[in-house]
């Protein structure tokens, strides 16, 4: 054992098996807003934050991914053994475990808990999810099990003000000055003859403890029996689907009509006090007709992650996973690829992280592949504006026609991925299997303080896109669209004489046939950096194109009069399938840790953009 | 001439703020690394240093995507020394 160095504050690690509550008591130890959910998987790195300590001190708390034992199968787990191991570069060995474990599972969490007390960290189990132990029933000695652990047991409730009371009391550095660890952890993989033992340990210490399991709940029972079912499970997911995007058409409709309206009252108003210049035409063509276009969207956005907060809050997605395993093995990809995936449909950066919980590389490798063909939020104000310019809103029996082609639209990204999948297990010598072993949690309903501040988050991640990269390129793209100013007597819109406009002529001929005019051409340029930039690149650039008009807020009836429904389409096929997102390929190149797998990917992703959209707009020209 | 050059430092801040927002993670980490130990040694600048550099460097440690709040109010996995 090595020697390390003890520091003034306190270094606290939070472990237990995954979807334990680790991180909702985290953030209420710390103040943090990471995210939970009611599934496990959802941290799949190392988080710190602090806490003040009663004696002004600083406790410095790690919350790490969860995990069933410290012999790991998957990358996030051995992230979790490494950094209780002091094997992390320039970070020690926590100096306290709290050890969480739910107590409506109470067996699954000891094992690991008698795992981590081998180690011979100072250490308290932190039994958590107290209350719904109780109505479920659970009885646990908890005096018993901490004499018999040797460790302070207490109870826990992260998801309530208050309910992490006691362990606060119990972390104070003060009680652990003479236990403070002045030793490196040692730990060698269990062999079987150990796991036997830990097994043997963890009857006697229920036994001892009197643990009687949670009573059946009948209600869940019911629930499980239809949404497990291989028929009408599947028909409850569509429908809830259908349902999203429908919603997200129909509700959203009002607030961006106000949002709308305020950013057309916007630019009158500043057109109207500014005198004409370059500030005026900045301000109003550039700024309010770019950014302003994608502020718009901020309802729709906001009605998709009430959605999925709703789902991931309620306990119903490992549900859905259980459903379409046999689906996505049928297509080569592991069933634990599905948590990845959905992820990818807030943003495929998160998603390919998530990628870790995968234990096989193959397996990880496709899915890491193949997220970005989910739809992820960036894309939806593209999808939007382009079904609210040209599909019209009627009725299609109790559906909205628009809330219909939303949903074949998210639709054919999944479908494109398990093909590609399908291709790169027949092609690609990917043929592992591994079947999904997922913890199926309790329903719940879900927490309305997590939905606000979920929502709240994703309002600051919006605003802080539209204010900070959106805004930024609107400005060089208005810069781009006005200079150098048109040559005496020329007749046609400045923007045609501009860097961007002869840009766009030149990119025009890779484009046209997709049926991509001039404008589209300069818009997916910027839209390599954020998808959604495309939507503000277009407002800009037709306001430009305007000579003067002002079509801030009303880029809409402008698609509507100027583009085909072939070129449209294809425009929403090419954003089905092109990998327009520098950071995702960032990301594949971080946790590949290879040019090779980004190169790859944006290649075939934009051969498959390219021809999907050639195939769009001559099948619907020629139809037309 | 006054709207002209008001105009033209929005543009170059623009131009500026772009290339630092797809920039990747790394050139940015090592571009503020360089500029807090320029700033360490200009006792002037160490105001400036603590609120607004020093924060910004261990959120660029900490997060490799700006566009994702993975990371939002938490400090950096592995803060810089």
């Amino acid at each position: 054992m090595d020697a390390v160095v003890s520091t003034p504050s306190l270094l606290i690690a939070l472990i237990g098996v995954p979807n334990c509550g680790k991180t909702a008591l985290f953030n209420r130890l710390t103040g943090s807003r990471q995210k939970v959910a009611n599934y496990p998987g959802v941290t799949v790195e190392r988080r710190e934050g602090e806490r003040a300590a009663l004696d002004g001190r600083v406790l410095r708390i790690l919350d790490l991914p969860g995990t069933y034992s410290l012999s790991p199968t998957t990358l996030d787990e051995a992230i979790t053994r490494d950094v209780l191991l002091g094997r992390v570069a320039d970070a020690p060995a926590p100096e306290l475990v709290v050890c969480v474990v739910d107590a409506v599972h109470l067996p699954i969490g000891l094992r690991l808990a008698l795992e981590v007390k081998r180690l011979g960290l100072p250490m308290v189990l932190a039994l958590n999810r107290m209350d719904v132990a109780a109505k479920r029933g659970v009885h646990i000695d908890m005096a018993r099990l901490a004499t018999e652990l040797g460790v302070p047991v207490l109870p826990t409730i992260a998801v309530k003000r208050g309910g992490a009371d006691a362990l606060i009391e119990a972390i104070q550095p003060a009680r652990w000055e003479h236990h403070r660890s002045i030793a490196v952890p040692v730990w060698q993989d269990a062999t079987a003859e150990d796991a036997e033992q830990t097994q043997i340990d963890l009857r006697g210490l229920l036994a001892a403890v009197g643990y009687s399991a949670p009573k059946e709940s009948q209600w869940m029972a019911r629930f499980d029996a239809v949404l497990l079912h291989p028929l009408y499970g599947l028909a409850v997911l569509i429908a809830v689907m259908f349902v999203m995007f429908q919603a997200v058409f129909s509700w959203a409709e009002a607030p961006m009509d106000w949002i709308d309206g305020g950013m057309a009252w916007l630019g009158e108003f500043t057109a109207a006090h500014l005198p004409e210049g370059p500030l005026s035409s900045l301000l109003v063509n550039g700024i309010i007709g770019g950014a302003g276009a994608v502020l718009v969207f901020l309802p729709q956005i906001l009605i998709l992650f009430l959605f999925i907060l709703v789902l991931e809050d309620s306990g119903y997605l490992p549900r859905a996973a259980y459903l379409l395993d046999r689906m996505m093995g049928g297509v080569g990809l592991s069933g634990r690829a599905f948590i990845p995936l959905l992820s990818s449909f807030a943003c495929a950066i998160p998603g390919i992280m998530a990628a870790r919980t995968i234990p096989g590389w193959r397996d990880r490798l496709t899915t890491i592949m193949i997220a970005p063909l989910m739809t992820c939020s960036a894309r939806l104000p593209v999808y939007a504006l382009l079904i609210g310019a040209l599909i019209p809103a009627t009725a299609v029996g109790p559906f909205n026609l628009r809330g219909l082609v939303m949903f074949v639209l998210y639709v054919a990204g999944i479908v494109a991925a398990l093909a590609v999948a399908w291709v790169m297990k027949h092609f690609a010598g990917v043929r592992q299997y591994s079947p999904l072993m997922l913890e199926l949690p309790d329903y719940q309903w879900p927490h309305a303080g997590n939905l606000l501040l979920g929502l709240w988050e994703r309002v600051k991640i919006f605003l802080s896109r539209v204010g900070g990269i959106i805004l930024a390129l609107m400005i060089v793209l208005w810069f781009l669209s006005s200079y150098p100013a048109p040559p005496e007597g020329a007749t046609g819109p400045p923007i045609q004489y501009s860097f961007a406009g002869k840009l766009g002529a030149m990119l025009e001929y890779l484009f046209a046939p997709i049926g991509f005019n001039w404008q589209i051409s300069i818009a997916v340029v910027p839209g390599l950096a954020a998808r959604e930039v495309a939507v503000g690149a277009l407002g800009t650039v037709y306001a430009m194109s305007a000579a003067g008009d002002d079509v801030a807020g009303q880029l809409e009836p402008v698609i509507a009069a100027t583009w085909s429904l072939a070129t449209a389409c294809s425009l929403l096929a090419w954003y089905v399938f092109a990998p327009q997102c520098l950071s995702t390929l960032a990301v594949v190149k971080r946790e590949t840790n290879s040019w090779r797998y980004p190169i790859i990917m944006a290649a075939y992703l934009f051969a498959l953009a390219y021809v999907a959209s050639f195939v769009t707009y001559r099948a619907i020209g020629a139809l037309a | 001439m006054a709207q002209q050059i008001l105009v033209a430092a929005i543009v170059v801040v623009a131009f500026m703020a772009s290339a630092w927002k797809l920039a990747p993670a790394r050139r940015r980490l090592r571009v503020l690394l360089a500029l807090d130990g320029w700033a360490a040694r200009h006792p002037r600048l160490a105001g400036w240093r603590e609120r607004i550099l020093k924060p910004r460097l261990a959120r660029a440690a900490g997060t490799g995507c700006a566009g994702c709040a993975a990371n939002v109010g938490v400090r950096p996995q592995h803060p810089p020394r």
